[in-house]
């Protein structure tokens, strides 16, 4: 490690915790961090695991920002989804691996939050199919919507599109944290070398680079189910 | 987009198969991207003594030896397509296989780090190069031929198939019964099998797909992508030992079962002895075969178990059945995962959306269970050579590889399952259920995983007019 990185250690180990600092830090010291250090955005959605319990009942947490940012902008958005209401439990219905959907508007961005099992490109890819004229009249309404859409024709790139737009899940283990990062600038030497004094900054930056994030992937009160294995089990079809 | 489809504009393994008894894969890697785009433009004509590749329309007599190619991300970048169309391949196939091993249940003795070269190195996996001949010495004239300059590429490493007797693939089933059927094409291998017609979509890019109104990306230029597909290539390791421990394992935990009689009435076991030509099968014996039955799907004799549940019976239509109503075919059963036919699932439009075409062959010595085994010794490994091609691997391959056989999310009965016969199984969690007549159904525990992977690369197959392409690529 070079020897300047351990000074500055000290010198913020040494701060005190004062609002000028705060003040400071945010302003200047995290700006320059963040320039000696880039870090990349992390990828959105839940972590890719081979445990069936880890791949269903899955959080989509998508922030969309609004073209028209004024209330007219969010009246369309909400009439947009108001409009669509019937197809959406249509879709809901045929595509069958969704628990619920929902759509929130904060500030100027409408929001989609749902749960979903299995893999996240067969989930966006059905429903493509199923009711790609509700994702249509959505995403038109949002910055950059309009290369991806109609869906139907552009599959892939609306696929890649939302999954850009996914927050990132932080990982409820501190130290899972750099190992995506690690996954993500494909470095494997590091693997275990954690210096926990770092963490803290880490976070830092990467919450710089993910504004939005998702703390954990959900909690549940109880073990995951498949929307499929819920209706079969109350016995209203699946 | 041209509408007028031609057959001869497409690679020749890929609509139909062509059936000859041996393969062999040449895995290179571009040594010289000028030699190489030579190669490319001779290979359309066979000129210059290059192996000419067969197209999809090979006439009356099929060629003796068969020639086929397929291009990693990696290949394509080194004959120096540009940037720009790079940039329009699918993710899954810019990434490659070795990095979508999770989706693939590639973990433990399956991750791409335990593969052997040249599997071991993605990045110099360019061309995977194919031969098909009914003899060896074809093999190796084909293949010195395609290797004959000595500049284009260099040889990373040969796999070699050949089919067994009857169809017969390692665990002793009878493979090679399904394909999808296109309405484009004339095979008379194929029958009349109650299924939708495929659209040429399925399997070509820049045709109407199974999903309504769908159409996957074609990669830019259209001379590159149109008609082009993808192949996902699998090195699949099969523990014949172990398949076969397990069968007899779970025949005799089915013995000390209470609804045993349901699964097998007495005397059921003359009935499948006469099936198999085998004189007083015990019970045991005729359990194992119960047994294999249900986690495929089919007798090993390619009987469905949707038509023929309690026997294997060679007068049983073998390709025209489905799973609707209470069909005794598991739920959880091989061929149900992987093409659920019209049986109902939770995702209603993907009935039909994710079908392949596979194009396999065995490799390795059959394996023979009469003859006395030396456990000293470790077993000669053996395996299967596949390709399962499609020309969305997202929508299809791998769709069908992480929800269908890995979490068993189509239906909520066998959810948090894999497949029996090559799902990533462990043995402490897995479990497996066996229908019976009462609607009730007897869970089998303990499979391992009998299927390990050793290699594999993600292939674009360009069609001839996109070779010729790439073969005049200038720069
Ligand atoms: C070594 C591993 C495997 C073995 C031994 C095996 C064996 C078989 C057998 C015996 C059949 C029945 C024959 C037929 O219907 O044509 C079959 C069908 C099939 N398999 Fe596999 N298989 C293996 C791996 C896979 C994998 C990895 C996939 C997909 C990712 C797959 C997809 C299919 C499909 C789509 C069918 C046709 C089902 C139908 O249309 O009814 N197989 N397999």
């Amino acid at each position: 490690m070079p020897s300047d990185e351990s000074w500055l250690d000290r010198f913020v180990s040494g701060l005190p915790e004062t609002r000028v600092f705060q003040r400071l830090a945010s302003w200047l010291l995290v700006p320059y961090w963040a320039w000696r250090t880039p870090v990349k955005p992390l990828p959105g959605g839940p972590h890719p695991s081979i445990q069936p319990g880890d791949n269903i009942q899955c959080m989509m947490n998508l922030i969309m920002p609004l073209k028209d940012k004024s209330p007219i902008g969010r009246a369309k958005a909400a009439l947009a989804i108001a409009q669509n209401k019937d197809a959406i439990y249509a879709g809901l219905d045929n595509v069958g691996t969704v628990h619920f959907a929902r759509f929130v508007i904060v500030g100027d961005n409408i929001c989609m939050f749902s749960v979903y099992d299995g893999d996240f490109t067969n989930y966006i890819r059905d429903f493509i199919a199923t009711i790609g004229g509700v994702f249509n009249a959505v995403v038109k309404l949002v910055e950059g919507g309009d290369a991806v859409t109609p869906c139907e024709h552009n599959v892939e790139a609306f696929i890649q599109w939302v999954h850009e737009r996914d927050l990132y899940q932080v990982p409820d283990t501190a130290t899972d944290l750099l190992r995506d990062q690690e996954a993500l600038n494909g470095d494997k030497a590091s693997f275990g070398h954690d210096d926990l004094r770092l963490l803290p900054r880490k976070v830092v930056l990467q919450l710089r680079a993910n504004a939005n994030v998702s703390l954990g992937s959900g909690y549940r009160a109880y073990p995951g189910f498949s929307a499929a294995q819920v209706r079969n089990q109350l016995g209203i079809g699946w | 987009m041209s509408t007028v489809f031609d057959a001869a504009d497409v690679q020749g393994n890929i609509l139909r198969g062509y059936r000859k008894p041996r393969v062999r894969y040449l895995i290179l890697e571009v040594a010289d991207r000028m030699a190489a785009r030579r190669w490319f433009a001779a290979s359309t004509t066979g000129r210059d003594d290059v192996p000419q590749i067969t197209t999809g329309n090979w006439g009356r007599t099929k060629p003796e030896t068969c020639f086929n190619i397929g291009l990693t991300y990696e290949g394509l970048r080194a004959l120096g397509t540009p940037g720009s169309s790079l940039a329009t391949f699918p993710n899954e196939f810019i990434e490659g296989m070795n990095a979508r091993a999770l989706k693939l249940g590639d973990v433990g003795p399956s991750a791409p780090e335990t593969w052997p070269d040249p599997f071991g190195d993605p990045r110099r996996i360019h061309l995977i190069a194919t031969i098909y001949a009914d003899e060896v010495a074809q093999l190796d004239q084909v293949q010195q031929r395609a290797l004959t300059d000595g500049e284009a590429f260099k040889l990373l490493g040969a796999l070699e198939g050949c089919s067994f007797p009857k169809d017969a693939v390692h665990f002793g089933y009878r493979d090679n019964i399904m394909q999808p059927r296109f309405a484009e094409v004339h095979d008379g291998q194929r029958y009349e099998d109650g299924q939708p017609k495929a659209p040429l979509g399925t399997v070509l890019l820049g045709h109407p797909t199974n999903f309504e109104g769908l159409r996957w990306r074609v990669p830019q230029p259209e001379a590159l992508g149109h008609n082009g597909t993808f192949n996902a290539f699998r090195v699949l390791e099969q523990d014949v030992v172990g398949f076969e421990e397990y069968l007899d394992q779970a025949a005799s935990d089915l013995l000390t079962r209470p609804q045993i009689d349901e699964l097998l009435p007495p005397g059921a076991e003359e009935k499948i002895g006469q099936a198999l030509s085998i004189e007083g099968l015990s019970r045991h014996a005729a359990l194992r075969e119960v047994v294999a039955a249900h986690l495929c799907g089919r007798w090993r004799d390619g009987t469905p178990m949707a038509l023929s549940p309690d026997a294997p019976d060679p007068k049983v239509d073998q390709a025209n059945f489905d799973y609707v109503g209470n069909s005794r075919c598991p739920f959880g059963a091989h061929i149900r995962r992987c093409n659920p036919r019209g049986g109902q699932i939770v995702q209603r439009v993907a009935n039909n959306s994710r079908r392949l075409v596979r194009r396999g062959m065995p490799y390795g010595p059959l394996y023979d269970p009469a003859k006395p085994r030396d456990p000293t010794k470790p077993e000669p490994e053996r395996g299967l050579l596949g390709n399962f091609i499609g020309a969305s691997l997202g929508a299809q391959f791998e769709a069908m590889s992480c929800d269908w056989l890995n979490l068993g999310l189509q239906d909520p009965r066998i959810t948090g399952s894999n497949d029996p016969i090559t799902g990533a199984n462990d043995p402490g969690t897995s479990w497996f259920d066996l229908p019976l007549k009462s609607g009730t159904t007897i869970r089998l525990r303990g499979l391992p995983r009998f299927v390990r992977t050793r290699g594999g690369a993600y292939a674009f197959m360009p069609s001839i007019p996109a070779i010729r392409f790439l073969g005049s690529l200038m720069a």
